[in-house]
């Protein structure tokens, strides 16, 4: 299960197993997003190497305008994605 | 234990399901369960991604030997794709220069203590060994 919620201009909310089937889905919203965002971690049980490469494009695409994502309470597992990563060098993560 | 999947994404939540029982039978622990669940669903996804021409499953398999998970996934009727020769990703580039590509494989081998790959009679085999 995976939901994606825009809560605001300035959030988004993942929820549950962001896996390779939920690119799409994944990349429809955060395609929308034209400033900087905080991503809400707190409910996400498992991100994917292509949940990060949709985190990667859309961080890249907002870093031309001076925007960045900043991302907040992720469970220690996926924290420790991030920082295999080396997404912990090119993220906020709170 | 062992199962059959269909060379589809749809697979990935019966893989979770069917990794998140053999983590219990295994009694695994909430780190080590992470780690085979990443591993098998990135390796299968690569498969389903380089291998559209193989064969309609991909077997899964689990196995606990001593103070070792040992893991397998075999594709059949496959093309090569050595991923313990692929080149290392630079994960202290700059933002504009990261590249998606080689993520999921590299995050594999962080999460493993072994990575092996044998490529046989149009056979690929990939066994990951977890020590516990």
């Amino acid at each position: 299960m995976f939901e994606i919620h825009r809560v605001s201009d300035s959030e988004i909310r993942l929820v549950g197993h962001f896996d390779a089937s939920q690119q799409a889905t994944a990349s429809e919203v955060f395609d929308s997003i034209n400033g900087s965002c905080s991503v809400r971690f707190d409910e996400l049980d498992y991100v994917s190497s292509a949940g990060l490469s949709v985190l990667l494009y859309t961080q890249q695409r907002l870093s031309k305008e001076g925007d960045a994502l900043k991302l907040v309470g992720m469970n220690p597992h996926v924290r420790l994605v991030f920082e295999y990563a080396g997404f912990d060098q090119i993220f906020e993560i709170e | 234990m062992e199962r059959t999947f269909s060379r589809t994404l749809d697979s990935l939540s019966e893989i979770v399901s069917f990794l998140k029982g053999a983590s219990d039978t295994l009694s695994l622990d909430e780190k080590t369960s992470f780690a085979v669940n990443m591993a098998v669903e990135e390796l299968f996804t690569n498969m389903i991604k380089y291998g559209a021409g193989g064969d309609e499953s991909i077997l899964v398999g689990l196995e606990k030997d001593n103070a070792q998970l040992i893991i397998r996934l075999v594709d059949t009727n496959s093309e090569p794709f050595d991923l313990t020769d692929l080149q290392a990703v630079d994960t202290s580039a700059r933002l504009e220069d990261r590249r998606p590509g080689g993520l999921g494989i590299h995050l594999v081998k962080c999460l493993m203590d072994e990575v092996s790959y044998e490529y046989k009679k149009r056979v690929t085999r990939i066994r990951l060994v977890k020590n516990l």
